[in-house]
């Protein structure tokens, strides 16, 4: 299992986040990186697809507390991993494949680390567990 | 005389209350009968699957299917009636979305057949006999249909028209529905016969909601005395109107029991269990984990809660083991 790269999927706050570094160079750097305006605009099925398109895990990089320009997008977006927490749960996916951050970082100098961070922890998580699923169920059992 | 056009009524794996909706219809289903020629019904009428093989493709003009696809049987018959109609119309929540039997998908096969046919209480099997697609007795072969790993809706199996939704079908969505089928009338291929909105849209207790709603804790409606005029969301009490297809005539509101879901997404949603997380989390009051913890951990299984008639559409569709 040496050569298993985790695919992670990243969103993170522009108001926050890399603001003042070159978005195309740090995109070089982040695979599957979606920045976006508020953590708050990443809704519950954008998650839940990202994983049914077969992401090992979601990191979600938002404001720090009490910075959303938006008054409380990050809060919003952190309730909602809680939730979604126990929802990927009753999947059979662990929790630790989503995480969220809140914290500030204009340069995005630790987006890479973040998300190298996460990567090394989907590592030794495996791959998300298989659903089995046929083709046609006419093959079925 | 013009041929009626021939109707098909067949359940799969749903518990026949859809069927009960049909005869609800009372009166009206005389002129259903009058105007149609009915060719399947098993629960109603004695007509045999080998009746509708014997028919041309297309030869039926309406199959109403209710109840998901769980086994071999199911399929096959789904597969039949899809062949020989000219339209299906998914009837019922099972149906439209896996319904509850679709719950089973966060389950195994094998834990299902192990707490049946092993570990329930009740259960008497000292020879540890499981259910075989083939067996031999006395020399001949006897056969089961095949019970598949996991729940599907009707669509995922066959091509469907027309969805009509709910735990059953009002009586008035089922007469609209009769009505647009006979007087050709019918919208789109694909369209769902009901209201295009959420639920909150039309509740008559949406009136009564804060404008923003900020909860502490949650309650579960057998510990409280819900007000029976109040939005129940305000009050504590897990609601799916947000997230849910209005049409049911509010009819679990109006005897003071919370939106359970059973009319499935709102229109261009495909997971209303995600839409329903959203919605839930924004109204949480809380500022920080532990505060989060401890009012999330008051809701008892929130996957079941918020999938409970549509986990096998959801995006992730069942349990990964």
């Amino acid at each position: 299992m040496s050569s298993y790269e985790p695919k992670l999927v990243t969103f993170s706050c522009k108001f926050s986040w890399g603001y003042l570094n070159d978005e195309a160079a740090l995109a070089k750097q982040v695979k599957n990186w979606v920045p976006i305006i508020c953590s708050g605009k990443v809704e519950s099925s954008h998650i839940l697809n990202a994983f049914k398109q077969g992401a090992d895990g979601v990191l979600i990089l938002g404001c720090r507390g009490g910075d959303c320009h938006y008054q409380d997008g990050n809060y919003e977006a952190r309730k909602r991993v809680y939730l979604l927490h126990k929802i990927l749960e009753s999947y059979g996916i662990e929790k630790e494949r989503l995480r969220i951050e809140l914290s500030v970082d204009p340069e995005g100098s630790r987006i890479p680390q973040l998300v190298k961070e996460m990567s090394d922890r989907l590592k030794k998580l495996g791959p998300v567990k298989k659903i089995g699923e046929r083709v046609g169920v006419a093959s079925a059992v | 005389m013009a041929e009626k056009p021939k109707v098909a009524i067949c359940w799969l794996g749903g518990c026949g209350g859809c069927d009960e909706a049909v005869v609800d219809i009372n009166e009206v289903l005389l002129r259903v009968a009058a105007a149609t020629d009915l060719v399947l019904w098993p629960v109603a009428l004695d007509f045999k699957y080998h009746h509708i093989e014997e028919m041309r493709d297309g030869e039926v003009a309406l199959a109403i299917i209710n109840g998901n696809v769980r086994n071999s049987e199911q399929e096959e018959v789904a597969r039949l009636l899809r062949n020989k109609s000219q339209l299906v119309l998914a009837f019922g929540a099972c149906a439209c979305f896996g319904g509850t039997p679709g719950l089973a998908n966060f389950t195994t096969k094998e834990d299902i057949f192990n707490w049946v046919y092993r570990d329930a209480p009740t259960v008497v099997n000292p020879n540890g006999n499981y259910p075989q697609p083939r067996t031999t007795v006395d020399g001949k072969e006897l056969t089961l249909p095949k019970f598949y790993e996991q729940v599907f809706a009707l669509n995922q199996v066959i091509n469907v028209d027309y969805y009509l939704p709910g735990c059953p079908p009002p009586s008035y969505l089922v007469m609209n529905a009769v009505s647009a089928v006979l007087e050709d009338k019918l919208p789109p291929r694909g369209s769902t016969l009901s209201p295009h909105r959420a639920l909150c849209d039309t509740c008559p207790r949406n009136k009564t909601k804060p404008s923003r709603i900020a909860l502490k804790e949650i309650k579960r409606i057998h510990e409280v005395e819900a007000d029976p005029d109040s939005c129940f969301l305000a009050q504590g009490i897990i609601c799916l109107g947000p997230a849910t297809r209005n049409g049911c005539g509010e009819s679990c509101i109006s005897i003071n029991i919370p939106c359970r879901g059973c009319f499935g997404p709102v229109e261009g949603v495909v997971d209303s269990g995600a839409k329903f997380v959203s919605a839930l989390a924004s109204i949480i009051d809380a500022e920080d984990d532990e505060e989060m913890k401890k009012v999330i951990s008051r809701i008892d299984d929130p996957a079941g809660y918020f999938y409970r008639f549509s986990l096998p559409v959801s995006l992730l569709r069942r349990k990964r083991f």
